[in-house]
């Protein structure tokens, strides 16, 4: 009799039945055969004829595979061969790794869930923070070649750490560099922005224009969006054109993207500026956050600011112009500076008068894009981008520790494949693939995580359109990408090392029996600890900068912001000259203070915190300038009562009062700060200063408390104030005391002072506490940022803690039931598991306090009256800590005090 | 229909069955057994039939397929109108069986 179960079983090996079908189908078939067979030779039929007859049953093969189920066969590949298939290529090995890492995820959909939702958020917060970098640091400006563009402006010749701060450059001495060069393609320079008044539909509204040399646009490389940008033949002093290229997202917001707007006319500052262009998207001049409205020939300053630029052109001592340079190819910083510097040493000699004690620095362009908060901007980056990085790293060993708990089940499963000669390589390699592909699942969930965060946050910014707007783009695609396959690597080698370790029989006889073996503690314990460490590093950080935001509004300006309100004016714009501005100041003056709720009322030319120093006070009895000393100072022109509605407090001496007019004695008050540099141990009533740009000597009459002017926090500034019957200004801002609320009466103000001066602009409306808010702005968005991130490391940390011990618990029933069989109290062995959990806990606090200690000197730079080791955050950030992962650790441990012994031991 | 008809009073394996359906049908009705099983198997995933394996003393185990109650009903419904068919067919071509 033939053997028909072999020519069954090699006509079905082609239809690939999974392994139980095919033995069932080829016994039933291979019986029938035989049946058949022996039936046809009993009935006559020789041995030949009678397999040749069966054999023909088979023949049909076609119909059998068309007949069977599909659960009975396999799939068309097998996912991962017996043993090493190396003999394959790299791609199928690829596909077939995917393909099987796709089914394991499918059988475990909570593991990838909590796997996706931890690393989603890590990644996340890495794609956000990154684009938010991306778009203010590393490539702010969508121009031709960024990388050669410098910065181009006036230091003090002998540094000092008050006096190296960049100012502007005059426009004579602009001029001279501009045209006397070797080192720069092109130098062009932009005053800073200003507000000017548009006039449109019988209203008036504020408009950010920036007065911009002729060049700039061609040395920068930006075109126009639609429309063209101006050149130099607009930029002729003395007949210059009235021409504007206008911010593309001021065209999209404020003009709702009117196609016909370039040839539109602009009334502003009652000059008709005509827009010839918009700007491409995104480009917002030499502007680190915010852009102006509209960019206009430098020229037309002295039209549209007819007080203030009226000398601009010739005026050699007026700083005005930042410089922004190409630098030629070839050409270093280093060879530019020293060209620069010489050309400055010779106008030094020239000038003696504007540019004594000056010289010319060239700085890259990101060192003046966020001005005097270059280095804060920095910083701050710096910080955010390493703590989405340590949060990042907290959820690699979090989903690594989760990998390394689920390997226990799987360690068989190698163990058998290593048995069956797959090598060592092959598994690690089909691990990683799995993590990998974890990996960019969760860099997708990430990428959404960071378009909600970054949506959020372009939400919070006001809708004006002249702010830089973060987007997703290629490079953030690709930021995404990298770092999600970078993350399935950092979680998944330890555990694929950890699992493909280990010799064969000893896994498989031990993997029923003990479960984790002591490596994998360790490893795991490890990944906990460093958790532990960075979180306690993140928390302290976030708790540091908390404490330094409390300290900064414990800060004493100087005055008093509660129950102020401000409200800038510009009557100046609005074409008043100096009688009717001067009408105009008196008449607001005295409605307002007529008007129910408000204590008092006076004018200032400064908004607190927004002061600027000016350069060139001259002293009485002096020399007149020396080289070396910095004469700077804060000089504001205020009106009577000024010091009582803005709660500056007279320490000496008098407050400007009624006998002080223009014809009258020239009178100053100074701060005690002014008072304490040039007048140390006498007194400073009576003697004599003189203002930059003015010709008479002023007395002082008094002595005010030093306060802060530019900054919140500030380090001491010298400040003057003079009465603004002696120095009329085209623009003040209204101090508003009330005796209740400020908000409350912002609108009757608004509306007494649109009664008095229909055509002023009001704009700058904030009460004394939106100005703190406001100039804390930064630092308050980043507290809130540390503290939202340091909690997500802070429950990303005790998760990985609780399902570590949980896990714990878990492979140690065992030998729980069977202390407790042999009498160990419930409390001991809560104890004893809570005791395994808070070891760790110490060890991370520890290392993460060493770590605090160094992050923290790094942090000092930009910290607010705290020190780097604040007991109180460390003392803060180890309580938080103490008392969460306790929780952590005594859940689990509870769970295990209530194990049954008989029943656990019955189950090992 | 053929196949539930031959397991409605006893057991039968796969070559029973082949064999019976070729003698009743004195040679004109044959299963290959590429055709046979993938029916065998489908009707047994329908819950119509009920294969399992016997052992019998001196004999190789065979897989022996019984009608199920949800077979039985099948096949009745299957011969009502089978039945309904022959009948509508003879009126139309008016040929009488006794």
């Amino acid at each position: 009799m033939a053997d028909w179960r072999r020519v069954v079983r090699a006509r079905l090996a082609d239809l690939r039945l999974t392994p139980s079908a095919e033995s069932e189908l080829t016994e039933e078939v291979a019986q029938h055969l035989e049946d058949l067979q022996r039936d046809l030779q009993s009935g006559g039929a020789s041995y030949d004829e009678a397999y040749t007859e069966t054999v023909s049953e088979l023949d049909d093969i076609y119909a059998l595979r068309a007949g069977l189920d599909r659960s009975q066969c396999m799939t068309k590949y097998d996912a991962v061969p017996v043993g090493d298939a190396t003999s394959r290529s790299f791609i199928d090995d690829l596909r077939r790794d995917v393909r099987y890492a796709a089914r394991a995820m499918r059988t475990n959909p909570v593991f990838v869930l909590v796997v996706l939702v931890t690393l989603g958020l890590g990644i996340g917060a890495n794609t956000t923070v990154f684009t938010v970098i991306n778009t203010l640091i590393l490539n702010p400006m969508p121009v031709r070649a960024p990388s050669e563009l410098v910065a181009v402006a006036s230091v003090a010749s002998v540094s000092t750490a008050q006096a190296n701060a960049l100012m502007p450059l005059s426009y004579p001495n602009f001029s001279d560099y501009e045209t006397q060069n070797g080192v720069f393609s092109g130098l062009a320079g932009y005053a800073r922005m200003r507000a000017l008044t548009w006039q449109a539909d019988g209203g008036s509204q504020p408009l950010l224009g920036e007065f911009v040399t002729g060049n700039y646009f061609t040395t920068l490389g930006v075109g126009a969006a639609t429309g063209r940008t101006f050149g130099v033949e607009a930029d002729t002093p003395g007949d210059p054109q009235a021409v504007a290229l206008m911010n593309y997202g001021t065209w999209q917001t404020r003009f709702g993207g009117a196609a016909d707007v370039v040839g539109r006319q602009l009334r502003l500052n009652n000059v008709v500026v005509t827009v010839v262009g918009v700007a491409p998207q995104g480009f917002i001049g030499v502007n680190g956050l915010v852009g102006p409205d509209l960019w206009l020939p430098f020229a037309m300053a002295e039209q549209l600011l007819p007080t203030e630029m009226r000398t601009a052109v010739r005026d050699r001592s007026k700083p005005l112009l930042q410089g922004v340079a190409r630098i030629k190819r070839g050409v270093t910083l280093a060879q530019a500076q020293a060209s620069v510097a010489a050309r400055a040493a010779a106008l030094a000699r020239e000038y003696p008068a504007a540019n004594e004690g000056r010289t010319v620095a060239v700085r890259p362009i990101g060192e003046v894009l966020f001005g005097g908060g270059s280095t804060v901007v920095r910083v701050a980056g710096a910080v955010l981008a390493m703590v989405a990085g340590v949060v990042l790293l907290i959820a690699c060993s979090n989903v690594a520790n989760l990998l390394l708990a689920r390997s226990a089940a799987r360690q068989q499963e190698m163990a058998v494949r290593v048995a069956l000669g797959a090598s060592r390589a092959r598994l690690v390699r089909q691990l990683l693939t799995e993590s990998v592909c974890l990996g960019l699942l969760s860099g997708g969930v990430g990428l959404l995580i960071a378009y909600v965060g970054l949506e959020l946050l372009a939400r919070s910014l006001p809708a004006t359109g002249i702010f830089t707007t973060s987007r997703l783009d290629g490079t953030i695609l690709l930021f995404a990408l990298l770092i999600s396959v970078a993350t399935g690597f950092i979680f998944g080698t330890i555990p694929a090392l950890t699992v493909s370790h280990g010799g064969v029989s000893g896994v498989l006889k031990e993997a029923r029996t003990a479960g984790r073996s002591a490596r994998r503690v360790t490893v795991g314990n490890v990944l906990l600890a460093g958790q532990v460490a960075l979180s306690f590093l993140l928390l302290v950080t976030a708790a540091l900068f908390l404490r330094s935001i409390q300290q900064a509004y414990q800060i004493d300006p100087g005055f008093k912001a509660d129950r102020l309100a401000v409200f800038i004016t510009n009557p100046g714009q609005a074409g008043y000259g100096e009688p009717q501005s001067d009408a105009f100041y008196e008449d607001v003056r005295e409605r307002v203070a007529r008007l129910p709720g408000v204590e008092s009322v006076s004018w200032a030319s400064n908004m607190p915190l927004f002061a600027r120093p000016v350069d060139g006070l001259q002293i009485e009895g002096r020399p007149l300038r020396s080289a070396t000393e910095s004469s700077t100072t804060i000089v504001n022109t205020v009106g009577r009562g000024y010091f009582e509605t803005a709660g500056v407090v007279i320490e000496k001496g008098r407050e400007f009062a009624d006998l002080d007019r223009p014809a009258s004695l020239p009178v100053a008050i100074v701060n005690e700060k002014l008072a304490q540099d040039y007048w140390p141990g006498e007194d400073a009533l009576g003697k004599r200063v003189q203002l930059p740009g003015e010709q008479q000597m002023r007395e002082i009459v008094g002595i005010a408390r030093t306060g802060n002017y530019s900054s919140w926090g500030e380090p001491p500034q010298r400040c003057v104030y003079v009465p603004m019957e002696q120095n009329h200004l085209p623009a003040m801002t209204l101090y508003v005391r009330s005796k209740g609320d400020p908000a409350q009466m912002v609108n009757s103000v608004g509306r007494e002072i649109s009664a008095a001066g229909p055509q002023v602009l009001v704009s700058g409306i904030r009460t004394g506490q939106q100005v703190v808010d406001g100039s804390l702005f930064q630092a308050r968005i980043g507290v809130a940022l540390l503290s939202v991130i340091g909690l997500l490391a802070l429950g990303l940390a005790s998760i990985g803690l609780y399902g570590i011990l949980a896990y714990a618990v878990h492979q140690r029933k065992r030998e729980i039931g069977l202390r407790m069989a042999l009498g160990a109290s419930q409390s001991a062995v809560l104890r004893m598991m809570v005791k395994q959990g808070v070891s760790l806990v110490v060890i991370g606090v520890a290392i993460g306090f060493a770590a605090a200690l160094l992050v923290g000197r790094v942090l000092s730079r930009i910290l607010y009256g705290v020190g780097g080791a604040d007991p109180v955050s460390l003392a803060g950030a180890a309580c938080v800590l103490g008392a969460v992962a306790l929780v952590a650790c005594y859940l689990p441990a509870r769970w295990a005090t209530r194990v049954d012994p008989l029943t656990a031991l019955r189950q090992a | 229909m053929l196949v539930l008809s031959l397991l409605e009073d006893q057991p039968r394996h796969g070559y029973d069955i082949s064999k019976l359906i070729q003698v009743r049908s004195g040679g004109a009705l044959r299963f290959h057994v590429t055709s046979l099983y993938p029916l065998l198997h489908r009707l047994e995933k329908q819950g119509w039939i009920v294969g399992r394996w016997v052992e019998k003393a001196q004999q190789r185990r065979r897989r022996y397929y019984s009608l199920t109650v949800r077979g039985r009903v099948a096949l009745r419904a299957k011969q009502q109108s089978w039945k309904d068919f022959v009948a509508l067919i003879s009126r139309v071509t008016g040929v009488e069986h006794g």
